[in-house]
């Protein structure tokens, strides 16, 4: 799977770590490899690149680094063709409901965050990755993101619910 | 069951922020799906007086929707408002719960885990042990599609009261699978 489009989101946190591992010589060549001409950084409160880092990147690397605080990303999401983020649950929804490759990299500086535990989750059934921040290359480099199982939504265990609901509404 | 001529009592269903009402709202589409008995038509929505999207997102999920379906209601705390206000504004809240819940009788209470559902799922097991609402009536909770291990605040404070009590995936449903309202389907979403 080629990796033309990547784009990474922190959400609202600050997560430097990502941001620096997305610039760091490992993940640039691995991204390089796999034919990466852009690489979109939605890095919240996190430090942004500096202007001089972009330029040197897109120089060695021809990778075009695009980078923003906020903004509606649904156009960034379906541009993607792989997105790397923090494991907040909006993150993990919209690689899922879009149908996207996903990557989600733990934030060590936020413990007990449970959102990690949904990131799990979905990533013990298929539906995306999960790596630690020092892992991103090796895993940019060696995972299948074709072989991700597509995400549908349980229209079946939603109508058992709602039959469930219907019985406890009848007594 | 009740029957044509009177008008049911209603179905509460508590919106919140962000994640919950995107959640809500695919509940609610499956609800009106398969509403054989028509017994959920009469929806009254609960949106907080400063939730701006909440409303907009249901009624664009639900294009059949009134702006008269949905019920403004005080906020109990908002984002890093002082302890100390913050404590009249939750008695503020809780009073305008117990006086909505005790208006309108709602035969079910419908919430997925916002803060704002809390006091109106009390007040609904208060007024139905007092005789105010029919014995029948039903308080039903869905957990957030997050929680895969632990259970929210909101889950916490109403495990030990509602009737069914909906979580999502299955270390929760082995957790609290000693529990007889709890239930588990599967993710649902």
């Amino acid at each position: 799977m080629n990796l033309t489009v990547v784009y990474v989101t922190v959400g609202t946190t600050k997560f430097d770590a990502l941001i620096n591992a997305m610039t760091s010589t490992p993940v640039l060549h691995a991204l390089q490899k796999l034919k990466c001409k852009k690489l979109v950084l939605q890095h919240g409160n996190s430090t942004p690149v500096a202007d001089s880092e972009i330029q040197l990147i897109h120089e060695k690397y021809s990778i075009q680094v695009d980078q923003y605080k906020f903004r509606p990303n649904v156009e960034d999401i379906r541009t993607a063709n792989v997105i790397i983020g923090h494991a907040g649950a909006g993150t993990c929804m919209d690689i899922l409901n879009n149908g996207k490759a996903g990557l989600i990299v733990i934030n060590d500086e936020l413990m007990d965050n449970h959102q990690m535990e949904l990131a799990r989750q979905l990533a013990s059934e298929q539906y995306l990755y999960y790596c630690k921040v020092d892992e991103i290359s090796i895993k940019i480099a060696s995972l299948d993101f074709g072989a991700l199982r597509p995400y549908e939504p349980a229209t079946e265990n939603m109508q058992t619910f709602m039959a469930a609901l219907n019985e406890l509404m009848r007594h | 069951m009740c029957s044509n001529k009177k008008p049911a009592e209603p179905i509460y269903v508590i919106l919140g922020s962000g994640g919950h009402t995107a959640e809500m709202c695919k509940i609610n589409q499956a609800l009106m799906q398969h509403d054989e008995l028509k017994q959920y038509q009469n929806i009254r929505y609960i949106v907080a007086n400063s939730d701006e999207t909440s409303q907009k997102k249901m009624r664009s999920a639900l294009p059949a929707l009134k702006d008269s379906d949905f019920i403004r209601v005080p906020r109990s705390r908002s984002v890093g408002q002082s302890w100390l206000t913050s404590i009249f504004t939750t008695l503020w809240a809780l009073l305008w719960s117990c006086w909505l819940i005790w208006r309108d009788r709602p035969q079910l209470v419908l919430c997925n885990g916002p803060g704002t559902c809390v006091p109106y799922c009390y007040a609904a097991y208060l007024w139905r042990l007092l005789g105010r609402l029919p014995g029948h009536s039903k308080i039903v909770f869905v957990e957030s599609y997050c929680r895969v291990e632990t259970l929210s605040l909101s889950g916490r404070l109403l495990l030990p009261l509602v009737d069914m009590f909906v979580v999502h995936w299955p270390a929760l449903a082995t957790r609290y699978g000693h529990k007889p309202n709890l239930r588990y389907f599967g993710r649902i979403l």
